[in-house]
């Protein structure tokens, strides 16, 4: 089966096999089927090959998290997840490997009224106990309801961004959005909300990773059309932002390029303005925080320095010595695949143990969840960041 | 190319059943497409896997080898799979033992060993000795993925075994099922374990005389004080002098590796360690030892540097400096794709004296050929790496890569040097055992062989050439070629 990839990328992987231990699948099974190059020869003998994209193949693919580990540690820079993508791709259009309701799935997260209400009544159920969360993956409490985000003013001539609020987050870590803007108020910097009539929700990550890219295509378009204007689009989650910034790829329009030039994640930001942030009004909290650096952040946006830079005059930072393996969640992967997602968690926990941390902080939405799930303290940076400054007091 | 058609394993062969019978179903693997990608390693051949067993346990892989051995198949031992002359490329349709679920380590501290499985990554077992003090010392470039298994197969080498030696010097004692499924200890913690010293024949043998389930590697302590210095030279000749100036001033340094100008810069480019792209040559030195030895020797390192011609000498100023410097070297290999995407090279080592001899041959045979050609090396002990690179979508340019890669090999062997430092032998270089060993030489070898496996069980067609037994017909390259394409092997 042909697959919609550019062979050169193929071409561009010698089988060294240094990419092995940085991938979280190869780490829990040692199986090359469950590894980067192990995908790579297999997406060459059904692209080149004319081996059958079967069920096993489907499996190679439908077990990678997408974390993109693989391409930081490769030396040779192959696109792993450009050629995953189009593997996926490929198989949504000429297999069963996406079924109708999945792709109503991805689909609904275009309508964010949908997805609030969804969540509204999933939380409902969660207080009625009918709904077994730890086994879906899910939080053990979603919120009920969320205080209504308002946009922030500035006099004129303060720096003026947008804050992405996205779809499942904003449903259910709508907090840490108003610690973003609280954080932002203080720093003197107008923030404007995409309008709720034209926001479009998801950005299209989800249905990206899952191959689906018409229906991601629609929803980083509308996406785009949400922030007009020049100014800077910040995002606090780091698997938006890595999409957000990858939108000039996926649509290929001058517009979009120009749009993916104004994404920056909300700590590369900060980073660069640490000059507006008033000193901590207590005493330095004597506990300890882990930063673990969502994938997305550090192997595909390569931002993940800017979070230590940010909470650093404030907080006792740890790093965890396992060179930023992926924790699993992995967007909708927690869902998709438990059992393997499980077993990366655990090296993960392991990590975080040996480091002797209190709490976790985390940049993206689908990591915090995921670890939360197993028991641990996690924070978003930006949470920790507004309580440290004193402005999430009650 | 060839390939010979070969009977598919079908879950109710009776090999299959009676496999998953002793590991268990989910570890014995049939699959069409996961045979595929079991068929290579990172080397540029291809062959047939028949069965692949993940074994977890020393009595699994004896149980394995066992109903191997009953069904007439042959067996071959994988690791991570990242050697670079095809040791781990099925030949034979074989039921292929993958060691990477074998990953326990047990630390012995009182006999500073560790006793690890042969699945142990070898940077992991580094990682997991540093809170304790010390490390496993050879370190090849694939020390972030390459298994220990494979590294006493192949007997691997690395940048620090200058100092501390290949790791054969590492390997105290070896659990091993030999080629008749039976269990062996060779050597021991002792200090002059009993009988001859078999422990020393297996390091090295490519797994062609069994099995290792258990590995005792010796620990060795992280040293109190480490430098590295980066010396830039514009004339490689300058830098191949330096390196023998420095081991003439009494100085034997833990690493010292040279870097041609081609691949610093393709390293550079995705490194960005601040390597001197227009540099002719730089080398890469490491010292390691109490502090004020380690200050004495690298005030002599440098001084030697600059007396023969380096224009710079910049002495790493942390850890982090000191690691991204490395992180340069080690990733060499696969920065090379950034130029082609193919690539393909000898690991020849040759009297350091000669160094700047065989270098500048290499550089000539290249050029003939119309190669580009990229030298990166273990320049302290004379261990070469050039670096064929190519895009083997060309047409014929194979057979120009596979010409000059032959004549660098006799070059090597003419300035008095040997065939392999470290990559072993394995499919790649067996025609060209016969240019430096004589008859009865590689005699002796096939009995050792034989003594361990005389029905050719394990790893068959590596290492010894047919024709290596006294009265097998000589007629090495023809013969060894017609019986790789019998055997299913793609080059």
């Amino acid at each position: 089966m042909k697959l919609p990839l550019v062979e050169q990328d193929l071409a561009s992987c010698v089988s060294c096999g240094l990419c092995l231990p940085h991938c979280p699948t190869f780490r829990v099974t040692g199986e090359e089927r469950y590894s980067p190059r192990g995908r790579i020869e297999a997406i060459r003998q059904v692209h080149i090959g004319n081996e059958p994209a079967d069920a096993s193949f489907i499996d190679m693919m439908d077990s990678c998290v997408q974390c993109r580990g693989c391409e930081t540690a490769c030396p040779s820079a192959v696109p792993f997840g450009r050629l995953m993508e189009a593997a996926r791709q490929g198989l949504a259009e000429h297999t069963r490997y996406q079924p109708w309701y999945r792709r109503v799935g991805y689909r609904t997260l275009s309508h964010h009224r949908l997805v609030l209400v969804g969540s509204r009544l999933i939380a409902l159920a969660q207080r009625l106990h009918l709904v077994p969360s730890r086994r879906l993956g899910l939080p053990d409490r979603l919120p009920l309801r969320a205080t209504a985000l308002r946009a922030v003013l500035a006099p004129a001539g303060a720096p003026r961004v947008w804050l992405h609020t996205g779809c499942v987050m904003d449903a259910w870590q709508r907090d840490v959005h108003s610690a973003a803007l609280a954080v932002l108020r203080v720093m003197g910097v107008a923030v404007s909300l995409p309008k709720r009539t034209r926001a479009a929700g998801c950005c299209g990550a989800l249905a990206n990773h899952g191959g689906l890219v018409g229906i991601a295509r629609e929803q980083a378009a509308a996406t785009m059309r949400s922030f007009p204007g020049e100014d800077i689009v910040l995002v606090d989650s780091a698997g938006c932002g890595a999409q957000l910034k990858d939108v000039g790829h996926l649509l290929d329009t001058d517009d979009a390029r120009r749009f993916s030039a104004r994404v920056m994640d909300i700590h590369e930001w900060l980073a660069e303005h640490l000059d507006r942030l008033p000193p901590a009004p207590g005493p330095r909290p004597a506990h300890s925080v882990a930063v673990q650096d969502p994938c997305h952040l550090r192997h595909v946006q390569r931002a993940h320095l800017p979070v230590r830079r940010v909470l650093a005059p404030y907080l006792n930072l740890v790093e965890l010595d396992d060179d930023g393996l992926c924790c699993g969640a992995g967007g909708a992967y927690s869902l998709l695949q438990p059992e393997l997602a499980g077993q990366i968690r655990n090296r993960k926990l392991e990590a975080i143990s040996h480091c002797g941390a209190a709490m976790v902080a985390s940049a993206n939405p689908g990591c915090s969840m995921h670890l939360a799930a197993a028991g641990l303290v996690v924070r978003h940076p930006v949470q920790l960041l507004a309580e440290a400054l004193g402005l999430l007091d009650g | 190319m060839t390939r010979t058609t070969a009977v598919e394993p079908r879950l109710n062969d009776a090999l299959v059943i009676e496999l998953a019978a002793c590991l268990s179903a989910d570890r014995v693997h049939t699959d069409h497409l996961e045979r595929a990608l079991y068929g290579r390693d990172a080397s540029l051949m291809r062959g047939d896997a028949g069965v692949v067993c993940f074994p977890r346990t020393t009595a699994e892989v004896q149980a394995a080898v066992r109903v191997a051995l009953r069904h007439g198949r042959a067996i071959v031992p994988r690791g991570s799979g990242t050697g670079l002359a095809g040791g781990a490329v099925p030949v034979q349709q074989p039921v292929l033992i993958v060691t990477t679920k074998m990953v326990d380590v047990e630390v012995d501290l009182a006999n500073r060993v560790a006793w690890v499985q042969p699945g142990v990554i070898n940077l992991d077992l580094t990682r997991q000795l540093r809170p304790l003090g010390f490390h496993f010392a050879p370190d090849p470039s694939s020390q972030q993925s390459c298994s220990l298994g494979g590294n006493v197969a192949n007997n691997s080498g690395g940048p620090h075994c200058l100092a501390y030696g290949v790791t054969s010097a590492h390997i105290v004692a070896i659990e091993v099922v030999l080629p008749d499924g039976e269990l062996a200890m060779l050597g021991g913690l002792g200090a002059d374990p009993d009988g001859y010293d078999l422990r020393g024949a297996f390091v090295g043998s490519e797994g062609c005389l069994g099995i290792a389930t258990r590995i005792a590697v010796r620990l060795t302590p992280n040293p109190p004080a480490v430098n590295t210095l980066l010396a830039d030279f514009v004339e490689p000749a300058h830098a191949a002098a330096a390196v023998s100036a420095i081991i003439a001033a009494g100085v034997v340094p833990a690493a010292i590796e040279m870097m041609d100008q081609r691949i610093t810069q393709a390293v550079e480019a995705f490194v960005g360690a601040g390597y001197p792209t227009d540099a002719g040559a730089i080398l890469l030195v490491e010292v390691d030892g109490l502090p004020s030895g380690v200050a004495a020797e690298t005030a002599i390192i440098e001084q030697v540097c600059r007396e023969q011609g380096a224009r710079s000498v910049r002495i790493a100023a942390d850890e982090a400096e000191r690691m991204l410097l490395w992180k340069g070297r080690k990733t060499a290999f696969g920065a090379v794709a950034r130029v082609k995407p193919n690539y393909y090279l000898h690991d020849t080592v040759v009297p350091r004296t000669k160094l700047l001899d065989v270098l500048q041959q290499v550089y000539a045979i290249a050029e003939r050929h119309e190669l580009i050609v990229m030298n990166v090396f273990h320049a302290g002990d004379g261990n070469l790496h050039p670096l064929l690179v190519f895009d083997a979508a060309e047409p014929g340019i194979l057979e120009r890569v596979h010409a000059a890669g032959e004549q660098i090999v006799r070059a090597s062997l003419e300035a008095g040097g040997v065939l392999s430092g470290e990559h072993g032998i394995g499919l790649e270089k067996q025609s060209f055992m016969a240019w430096q060993f004589t008859q009865p030489d590689l005699d002796a070898q096939a009995r050792l062989r034989d003594a361990f496996d005389p029905h050719a069980r394990f790893n068959p067609g590596k290492v010894l050439p047919a024709g290596s037994r006294c009265g097998d017909l000589a007629h090495l390259d023809a013969q060894h070629r017609d019986r790789l394409l019998a055997d299913g092997v793609w080059v």
